[in-house]
């Protein structure tokens, strides 16, 4: 198995920064919701190198990103399935972590 | 190319993959005030590529493509290196040439352009690595600054032969041990951005890739100003994490450190005044729309 990013959805919506999706080398992969004001990660195209953690960490200092096991999301957002549609994002269903759910 | 050739045929629309059909839906092609701004929430024009994980060259290129005037119209010359590994994924017309020979492709390419679209603004921008720029191609791109080629030159300066391993370049540091490099660099770093301001760009910028803002910035300035005066050069570091032995999210204060005061990627600029004026100009234009518009 192999690590992803996760941002915590409830932290990062009260914040408006977006810094993680400008400096993601890969693109397309940190996306943004300008709807619900969040960013979120599509789970297949990221590839771990753990920029986005520390620019939430250090430079914004919300510390809304983790690195997770992708065994640990429930369903994870993929951009090669669902495609690239803003306007279903407001209605998406949230990636979530397994363990959230069941607390 | 225009807007209207990326569009795809309705009868083929069934068959076209999704990501095709998200760079013509959601894909900031023929946007006049295109920008950074637009990552994240617009489909980008470069897809998943086979670079490492946390490389700063693609959070260049990210910038780059996020920030060129008008892609539908831009070729993209590139040339052997890891942006080669890139330029399959990118949403833009380009074309490889051989190891080093990219500013004399780019010459022939941009005249005939104009003479098969003399009515239109046709950008060409040339996107290689140190490596292809300094040591091997050193010829064809000062040949084309000295004939005044109309387009960019960028060069991705990462200050070694990155891609077979790690060999000694021209732009490397002084005394910088290299994998296969093991005695040491003996001479000085090349004054490339010196050496263009003084064969005949009308503008120069060194810079790193940490800032979104300034890089669109410098970017737009270039081919701008590449359009109507004369070539221009940016040299932007893109270090290489493996080479320099850094871990995959340290790239980016790698750019930091060495765009600090002093250090050798302090951002500085070099404008001729007739491209100073053009710049000038072209502010005033857009101020003066911006308020005649506010004033309907």
């Amino acid at each position: 198995m192999y690590l992803v990013a996760h941002v915590d959805t409830s932290i990062c919506a009260e914040t408006a920064c977006k810094l993680c999706t400008q400096f993601c080398p890969e693109a397309n992969t940190i996306l943004y919701d300008n709807e619900k004001k969040t960013a979120f990660i599509a789970t297949d195209r990221c590839k771990a190198c753990e920029i986005c953690v520390s620019i939430c960490d250090n430079m914004a200092k919300h510390s809304a990103i983790k690195m997770i096991m992708i065994t640990d999301i429930e369903n994870p957002f993929e951009l090669s399935k669902s495609g690239f549609r803003p306007a279903e994002w407001n209605s998406m269903v949230r990636p979530k972590l397994i363990s959230e759910k069941e607390s | 190319m225009g807007r209207e050739k990326i569009q795809i045929n309705e009868e083929f629309w069934d068959i076209m993959p999704d990501d095709y059909k998200d760079l013509v839906n959601h894909s900031t092609y023929g946007k006049t005030d295109r920008g950074w701004k637009d990552v994240g929430s617009s489909t980008e024009l470069i897809a998943e590529h086979s670079l490492c994980a946390g490389c700063p060259e693609s959070i260049a290129f990210r910038h780059i493509m996020a920030s060129m005037p008008s892609p539908e119209d831009t070729v993209m010359v590139g040339s052997t290196g890891c942006t080669s590994l890139v330029f399959p994924m990118v949403a833009v017309h380009n074309i490889h040439s051989l190891f080093g020979n990219q500013n004399a492709v780019a010459t022939g390419l941009k005249r005939a352009l104009n003479v098969r679209f003399p009515n239109k603004n046709k950008d060409v921008i040339v996107l290689a690595g140190d490596g292809a720029t300094v040591d091997i191609g050193l010829d064809m791109t000062l040949q084309s600054w000295f004939r005044g080629e109309r387009f960019t030159t960028i060069c991705f300066d990462n200050e070694l032969y990155a891609n077979t391993g790690g060999q000694e370049s021209g732009l490397m540091q002084k005394g910088f041990v290299a994998k296969m490099a093991p005695v040491g660099k003996k001479f000085e770093k090349v004054r490339l951005p010196e050496i263009a301001r003084e064969s005949g760009c009308a503008y120069v910028a060194v810079l790193t890739t940490s800032k979104p803002s300034l890089v669109e910035r410098v970017v737009r300035q270039a081919v701008l100003i590449a359009r109507e005066i004369g070539p221009t050069y940016l040299q932007i570091y893109t270090p290489c994490i493996l080479e320099i032995g850094k871990q995959s999210m340290e790239g980016l204060q790698e750019m930091r450190d060495a765009e600090a005061a002093g250090e050798r990627f302090k951002f500085r600029e070099f404008i001729t005044p007739e491209a100073q004026a053009f710049i000038d100009d072209m502010a005033a234009k857009k101020k003066a729309e911006k308020l005649a518009s506010a004033a309907n």
